[in-house]
């Protein structure tokens, strides 16, 4: 029989048996599972979560950092509470710095100009220029285990060993020039303070260890109309300290040096204060037409700054006329003031100088990108991130995030000395090489950074002073042996000095200054962030404040 | 033309469609894949001694499930061959000597935002690991993992039975089982229970 | 017995950082967007910046982070879902969005008095092997679907694990800290159970400095706000006049 189109019909009718099969209805339930987990999204891997601790390294700060760790890769950070100055508080952008490995301008092939080179070539290229001529090294992290050995290679050749600092603590500059206590063994005492008027500084808005002060002022100022904490901000605009302060001072912007200038005045003529100089040549008139404010309002301010002692001014870098505002203040080198945190530091010379005859110039991944050497030199730039617009000679790749074994020296303003050791917790890849491995390659007696940090808790460990805060505080005097000591180190563990028995230190004064600053005026810009994160490339959850929403304006930097 | 033809051409249509939905459809629907090797709970729990499931797959610390062992757990005992097998062989030469993970199969893995707690069943309700996990911790062979060409995930999850009908006790790890089970016991969780 | 969970933030104390927006992100793993604007972003934590409209010395300016206020009641959200994607949660309180099952209408979005809401226009992606950073238990969502504050559930579930397997029926306060909680640095954002009396949050949301944004609207948020300054009390109830967002800065 031949068949029909009736045929065709009637058996394709019969396929609508297919809703009495699992057919449609499985399907259904696979397909919206297939939509809902796409491939290509990436899904965070299962397995173990642990907490290890250390220290983030981006910075001098060096805040104490958890990091929660899965399968070997770290998934978040937090702060750690018990840290002593840090106090479990994380700059903005700190949160976002375990991804920062990844950043697409992660450097991992040594570059020569243009084009791609090896480390050899470098070394070689390096261990000529070292018979050529002086070296110099350019740190911007001193006091670190690494430091000694940029120190000690350059001894030994004659070189140059140089610092960049941070603008706080250059603020501390001209303390040290009148004193003869250098730059590192100068601190602010802030817990002892109750009145602090900033010029300019952006004290609750990444200054110094971000947590030291956010969190002193959160306890002692933070919604009280008459707080244990006043203080007083200076600035042109509104910042974000400026609006959170107990008082905010506006005056037209680079003239707080005639402000401090006015107010010195105030307090010598009005005798509010035991000093008895230097006076400054300017009039409270001039004073007052420089900032803008009324001669009543300089008067006021003056007052109001010594209603509540001990007071300090904190300058946004190195500006002479607040220093000497602190002398006539008598904060320098007294309680609640500038203050003298131990007796054995070193004093570090500025990069800005001193660097022209040098053949060659290393500088240490720990220095701001922004840096440009002020020389012509053959210039060998370590770094872990591009960040842009190089015009070093050599680019070599420095390891990132918690990749190297290093340790934490005092915070460079905190009024007492601290040190940790923050281990490695990623292992670096071998394209990557630190400067102290770098020039260990070229000099193989120079010490390794294990060595030094062991010799250093050792001392610790002999000084019998000082207290381990962990979870605990343990005296140092507790411990049995070194390795006990070191361990708990390598735990996450702070040391902390006693406090030296004198903080005190005199400084020479005879006139009031006549240059702003003893170096170059800074412009006071407290509103960009970028003052205070040197890593060369934000991390990329920096979005959210700069692109995602109006919260902050992006920072000038070459290449965020 | 006859109405008797009709309804022969409209059962043969009616059968192959039932034959298809019914027999071809779920043989279609999944693809076979093998473990890395032939693991084998019985062997493990009459000869070595673990005759708990707790002593390999255990609850750390912090209330999270270890699951399938790491590779560290079997390297426990078998960093060297104890014994002839070809299962343990190829465990101890591609997997424990170079140190990577065994890349096992997992039968009740679930989407990325199911979050499910063995802390929470196991311990404080006190459910035996049989009765959403069968008697597989007895078996003597390692059971097939069929994976659905479609979702990606075990045949497990929805259960061998196509129709979901007639199934064993413990068969299907849908979120309509975990539903099931909660009302029968009165315990109701919203969204947030279960999800992440 | 069932938890209320919410926050109270002292916008006294908040300095505008923005430490608790990144560390939002970071936890619950929303992907760098520099290709997104304002409007586009993913911001499920959010800090505006507010001025008093005033000029010179008399300006005034308040940080305000603004988070899916976990709405109590007739929670707007909620009522709009056509995919029931959304639900107060009977247990803690927490408005638990279900990515998964969001089909992208936004409805919800317009819903929204707080524009607390945020809509996946791509899909996440982060430089290559970033995605070994992701937080391990909280679930990457897809484009096309809206996502927002979820009080850092994924916290709360490793924190009823680890009491479960400690043997405790109720968890330990301290393991459940949400991330923008933590990672404030004046601790401006405080977070506890509203509805249990001996809770320190439950005490300060009913202090006379209190309030809560657009109350008026009676959808009984669970985040308050706090300030001792009076201008910024006013703010929570403006309908137009003092108090505009400051852009950029």
């Amino acid at each position: 029989m031949k068949l029909t189109r009736r045929d065709l019909l009637w058996g394709v009718a019969g396929t609508a048996g297919l809703l009495v099969t699992p057919v449609p209805w499985k399907l259904l339930d696979d397909v919206s599972i297939w939509s809902q987990n796409w491939p290509w999204i990436p899904q965070p891997a299962h397995g173990p979560v642990e907490v290890k601790q250390s220290f983030c390294t981006l910075c001098p700060n060096g805040c104490g950092m958890r990091v929660r760790m899965a399968s070997g890769w770290p998934v978040g950070v937090a702060g750690v509470a018990s840290h002593p100055i840090s106090r479990g508080a994380l700059c903005p952008l700190g949160f976002g710095v375990h991804q920062l490995n990844w950043h697409p301008r992660r450097l991992r092939t040594v570059r020569h100009g243009a084009s791609s080179s090896s480390w050899e070539a470098a070394q070689v290229a390096f261990a000529k220029a070292c018979s050529e001529g002086p070296i110099a090294i350019i740190d911007g992290y001193p006091g670190r285990a690494a430091s000694s050995v940029f120190e000690t290679f350059v001894q030994k050749r004659n070189g140059s060993y140089r610092t960049v600092s941070s603008p706080e603590t250059l603020a501390l500059a001209p303390y040290a020039n009148w004193s003869g206590v250098p730059v590192a063994g100068l601190g602010y005492d802030l817990e002892n303070a109750q009145t602090i008027v900033s010029f300019g500084a952006p004290l609750l808005d990444g200054w110094a260890t971000p947590g030291r002060f956010t969190r002193l002022w959160a306890e002692r100022a933070a919604g009280s109309k008459d707080p244990q904490l006043r203080l007083i901000q200076v600035e042109a605009s509104l910042s974000r300290t400026a609006a959170r302060a107990w008082q905010w001072v506006s005056v037209h912007a680079g003239s707080e040096a005639a402000l401090a200038a006015g107010v010195a005045r105030v307090l010598l003529e009005e005798h509010l204060v035991p000093a008895r100089g230097p006076m400054p040549p300017m009039t409270l008139a001039e004073a007052a037409g420089q900032t803008g404010l009324s001669t009543g309002a300089i008067v006021d301010l003056a007052r109001t700054m010594v209603a509540r002692p001990p007071v300090v001014a904190i300058a946004n870098g190195d500006n002479l006329a607040i220093a000497a505002l602190n002398v006539v203040l008598g904060a320098a080198g007294a309680r609640g003031g500038i203050v003298r945190k131990s007796k054995h530091t070193e004093s570090y010379a500025s990069a800005d100088t001193g660097i022209d005859s040098a053949r060659a110039v290393l500088i240490d991944a720990s220095v701001p990108w922004d840096f440009v050497p002020p020389t012509n030199a053959e210039v060998f730039r370590f770094a872990a991130w591009d960040g842009g617009s190089s015009t070093a000679d050599w680019l070599l790749p420095a390891p990132g995030f918690l990749e190297e074994l290093t340790d934490v020296p005092t915070a460079p303003t905190s009024a007492i000395a601290t040190y940790a050791v923050a281990p490695s917790l990623l292992k670096a890849s071998p394209e990557v090489q630190s400067a102290a491995q770098f020039l260990s390659g070229i000099d193989p007696a120079l010490m390794t950074m294990e060595k030094i940090i062991h010799a250093r808790c050792a001392d610790l460990f002999r000084g019998r002073a000082g207290t381990l805060q962990g979870q605990e505080a343990t005296p140092v005097a507790k411990f049995a042996s070194v390795q006990k000591l070191e361990e708990q180190l390598w735990k996450g563990a702070v040391w902390v000095d006693e406090p030296p028995r004198s903080t005190a230190f005199r400084c020479q004064l005879k006139e009031w200054p006549t240059t702003v600053s003893s170096a170059q005026a800074l412009s006071s810009s407290s509103v960009n962030w970028s003052n205070a994160w040197r890593a060369p490339v934000l991390p990329p959850l920096a979005s959210k404040l700069y692109q995602e929403s109006s919260l902050r304006e992006a920072p000038d930097r070459r290449n965020a | 033309m006859s109405t008797r033809r009709n309804i022969l051409v409209f059962g043969i249509g009616l059968a192959v469609t039932l034959l298809a939905g019914w027999v071809a459809f779920p043989r279609v629907l999944y693809v076979q894949k093998q473990q890395p090797l032939e693991f084998r709970h019985k062997t493990h729990a009459e000869k070595s001694g673990l005759a708990e499931c707790s002593q390999c797959h255990a609850l750390r610390d912090d209330g999270t499930f270890a699951g399938i062992p790491a590779m560290e757990t079997c390297a426990g005992c078998h960093s060297e061959k104890m014994g002839t097998s070809k299962a343990e062989a190829i465990l101890v030469d591609t997997y424990i000597k170079p140190g990577k993970e065994t890349p096992w199969l997992v039968y009740a893995q679930q989407p990325a935002n199911v979050w499910f707690s063995h802390a929470i069943h196991v311990k404080r309700a006190a459910l035996a690991c049989s009765e959403c996990h069968s008697t597989y911790g007895e078996s003597d062979e390692v059971k097939v993992y069929q994976q659905n060409r479609i979702s990606g995930y075990s045949r497990d999850i929805w259960g061998h039975s196509i129709s979901r009908l007639r199934r064993a006790p413990h068969e299907g790890m849908k979120m309509s089982d975990c539903e099931d089970c909660h009302r029968r016991h009165n315990l109701e969780v919203g969204c947030l229970g279960c999800h992440q | 017995m069932n938890a209320r969970y919410g926050m109270v933030i002292d916008l006294d104390r908040c300095t505008g950082c923005g430490s608790c927006m990144v560390a939002c992100a970071a936890e619950n793993n929303v992907a760098p967007l520099p290709q997104a604007s304002p409007r586009t972003g993913i911001t499920p934590m959010l800090v505006r910046k507010v001025s008093n409209g005033m000029e010179g010395g008399a300006q005034r300016e308040v940080f305000i982070p603004i988070m899916c206020m976990h709405c109590e009641h007739e929670t707007p959200c909620v009522s709009v879902c056509p995919q029931q994607a959304v639900e107060v949660d009977k247990a803690t309180g927490i408005v638990m969005q279900m990515p998964q099952r969001c089909l992208g209408c936004r409805y919800c979005m317009t819903a929204c008095p707080y524009h607390a809401r945020y809509f996946n226009w791509w899909d996440p992606a982060w430089p290559a092997g970033m995605e070994k950073s992701l937080n391990p238990g909280v679930a990457v969502r897809m484009r096309g679907v809206v996502e927002k504050c979820n009080m850092c559930h994924a916290r709360l579930h490793s924190a009823m694990a680890k009491a479960a397997a400690a043997g405790k029926r109720e968890i330990d306060p301290a393991d459940y800290v949400p991330a923008c909680v933590e990672a404030c640095p004046t601790a401006a954002i405080r977070f506890g159970n509203l509805a249990d009396q001996n809770d320190a949050v439950s005490h300060e949301a009913h202090s006379p400095d209190a309030f809560r944004l657009l109350a008026r609207l009676d959808t009984e948020p669970k985040v308050y706000y706090k300030s001792k300054e009076a201008w910024v009390r006013a703010l929570a109830e403006s309908k137009s006049g003092p108090g505009s967002e400051v852009k950029h800065g």
